[in-house]
């Protein structure tokens, strides 16, 4: 399968938090790869985590479970995951697994970094 | 294509969802699917080929996993899933609890709960020595 099948993660620090950002497709294969990054910066004592999914065409429930997982790692040290600028199915797969209502959710990242 | 259809056996491994998916469009694109519908094929053809690649036959051991797909009206995709392994019905999997806050969310479930929402139809039978699962999506679904 294409190069373009996978999922390409590109983090950036930014302030007390990072913004990763998740570009292509979260399947069975590529999910792991975007746990490992996220777990790898809280290891690291960085609890904010921001995910830019502005380019992620899709996620399925193993993505699913990533989310959750990381999220929940996430809370654990007194921190968080924002949901950023979600689209198309990967929107309504959050949406009708009602998971869009347990995570901070940003139409935009800038919006997620903003002083609150 | 109405009446088009194609079948293809794989080893029931992670490391073969792609071809799987590659292959299933290729009905999808048949069928005249487009836009989110597409990824929602993908979607369900995921979540069934990865249940039965970690649960159907016993660990170490790679079994077969077969794919047919058929168009039986345009904007209409059908596609079985089978497998050998010991009888089980997806479909008796109880809808996972969706009001938990997220520290309580179980991480697991979600699958074939997408699966029933994003099918026009889902059925299974257990014919003679295999599991066979049978979905449909349809365009109509994603005007």
């Amino acid at each position: 399968m294409e190069d373009s099948e996978s999922v390409n993660i590109e983090s950036s620090r930014n302030g007390v938090g990072v913004v990763i950002k998740v570009v292509g497709r979260m399947d069975a294969e590529s999910a792991p790869e975007f746990e490992e990054a996220c777990k790898s910066w809280v290891d690291q004592g960085i609890y904010q985590l921001v995910i830019d999914m502005g380019e992620l065409a899709y996620v399925s429930s193993m993505g699913l479970r990533s989310f959750i997982t990381v999220g929940q790692l996430a809370q654990q040290k007194g921190g968080n995951v924002y949901l950023c600028s979600m689209r198309g199915l990967v929107r309504q797969v959050f949406e009708i697994t009602r998971l869009i209502g347990l995570f901070p959710v940003h139409n935009s990242v800038d919006s997620a970094l903003a002083p609150q | 294509m109405a009446g088009a259809s194609e079948f293809l056996s794989l080893d029931a491994a992670i490391a073969h969802l792609h071809p799987a998916t590659e292959f299933v469009r290729r009905g999808a694109v048949q069928a005249g699917l487009s836009g989110d519908c597409l990824g929602a094929v993908d979607l369900v053809l995921e979540e069934l080929f990865v249940n039965v690649a970690l649960h159907a036959y016993p660990p170490g051991v790679t079994g077969e996993v077969g794919i047919a797909w058929s168009v039986p009206r345009p904007g209409l995709l059908a596609v079985e899933i089978s497998n050998t392994g010991e009888a089980f019905d997806p479909l008796l999997q109880l809808e996972p609890g969706l009001s938990d806050s997220l520290r309580d969310r179980p991480i697991g479930g979600l699958g074939i709960f997408l699966v029933r929402r994003l099918t026009s139809s889902l059925t299974y039978v257990r014919d003679g020595s295999r599991n066979r699962v049978r979905f449909e999506i349809s365009a109509s679904n994603y005007d």
